[in-house]
């Protein structure tokens, strides 16, 4: 498996990106909402500081991810009705979309509660918005919901790869997957429309 | 007339006559009254790698202080703990309890100083700070400025929070709670 993309399949970097985001924004959305249960207030800073920190994280991956992708190549889409292929676009479009807003929403809301930021106890990063209590919970609210949304459309994302993989058979997922070979035969059945 | 003078060397005259000389040097560093407008008692620590400043809204100070008379000026400042106020309210909510100051066991914070020396062109107080039931000496520099009758004291120190169990248990991993507060005052002060 090689670094790069090619025609037939997504290269081991475009993988890392896909499922180190996919795992780090599904634990760290768990994680979130789970921060009530901590036994402490001093519990809730650390895995608030920890929360935070991986959000960077997630959003630090994005950033490279762009920059990867513009010089990587893409795979030739497996052949699927032009609705579909529409639909799957605007699933990714608005998968990236959220990727960027719920990092960012929660980089808000922790700006206008006024905490500091800090990845990782290495360095701090700047308010992006003026401190202001009374949105504090109007910001909590947003970068909760966009979750929600995320989650969302992800069962959308999801939906339309098990579908290429179990019903059309295709490699739609199986190009993605880690450690995975794309079937020699699925490649060119021309367009189902 | 003659006698006049071998007469007032005797030793039981001469005492009284030293100590009356002596006692205006010793005794007389001027006493000051705090002016609340325009003076602070403030402090800074970090939080996740952020400074944050705070300060006593509560405090009296007797400020005696004379540059020349180090040997007989004096501070003693006593802080109500429970004025504390940091510019976030979760912060300022826990500061009180029993993990941080906890005012309800000891409400008050107690600095006096036990001498002042030169320490090249820096005078600095040597004193005991009683914080949270414990006494430490603490140094603070001072600056102090005479103006008209009255004059401006600034002083600066630092304090290792943990020394006194401010924040200890949890609270004591200085990774995310700084250990040192440095300790800042402005006085504005008018002759009593």
């Amino acid at each position: 498996m090689s670094l790069r993309s090619n025609d037939r399949q997504w290269g081991s970097v475009a993988k890392f990106f896909h499922w180190t985001t996919a795992l780090l924004i599904l634990g760290n959305g768990v994680f979130g909402l789970a921060m009530d249960l901590a036994s402490s207030p001093m519990q809730k800073i650390n895995w608030l500081a920890l929360h935070k920190s991986i959000g960077l994280t997630v959003l630090a991956l994005f950033l490279l991810r762009l920059l990867w992708r513009m010089g990587d190549r893409r795979p030739a889409e497996d052949p699927a009705p032009r609705w579909q292929q529409l639909a799957a676009h605007a699933v990714h479009g608005l998968l990236y979309l959220f990727i960027v807003a719920l990092p960012l929403s929660g980089w808000w809301f922790n700006s206008v509660a006024g905490k500091p930021l800090q990845f990782f106890k290495l360095f701090n990063l700047p308010a992006i918005a003026a401190a202001n209590p009374d949105m504090r919970h109007l910001a909590h609210g947003i970068h909760e919901k966009l979750f929600w949304i995320l989650v969302a459309v992800l069962v959308l994302h999801v939906g339309g790869a098990l579908k290429h993989h179990l019903f059309d058979r295709d490699n739609t997922l199986r190009r993605m997957l880690p450690f995975s070979r794309v079937r020699a035969d699925a490649t060119s059945q021309g367009d189902r429309t | 007339m003659k006698n006049l003078a071998p007469a007032l060397f005797k030793p039981r005259l001469i005492a009284p006559l030293l100590l009356a000389l002596a006692l205006p040097g010793l005794a007389s560093a001027a006493d000051y009254t705090v002016q609340p407008a325009g003076s602070k008692l403030g402090f800074t620590s970090s939080f996740q790698g952020q400074a944050f400043d705070g300060s006593f809204g509560k405090w009296t100070a007797a400020i005696s202080y004379d540059a020349a008379k180090l040997a007989s000026s004096k501070f003693d400042v006593e802080v109500d703990l429970s004025s504390a106020k940091t510019g976030d309210n979760d912060r300022d909510s826990a500061l009180p309890g029993a993990d941080f100051f906890n005012v309800a066991k000891f409400p008050k914070a107690h600095f006096v100083t036990t001498g002042f020396r030169q320490n090249g062109a820096q005078v600095v107080a040597d004193g005991n700070l009683t914080l949270r039931g414990v006494t430490k000496p603490v140094s603070l520099n001072v600056s102090f400025k005479p103006q008209g009758t009255g004059a401006t004291l600034d002083v600066t120190g630092s304090v290792k929070r943990l020394d006194f169990g401010v924040g200890g248990g949890e609270y004591a991993d200085t990774s995310v709670i700084g250990a040192e507060v440095k300790v800042n005052a402005h006085l504005v002060l008018s002759a009593k």
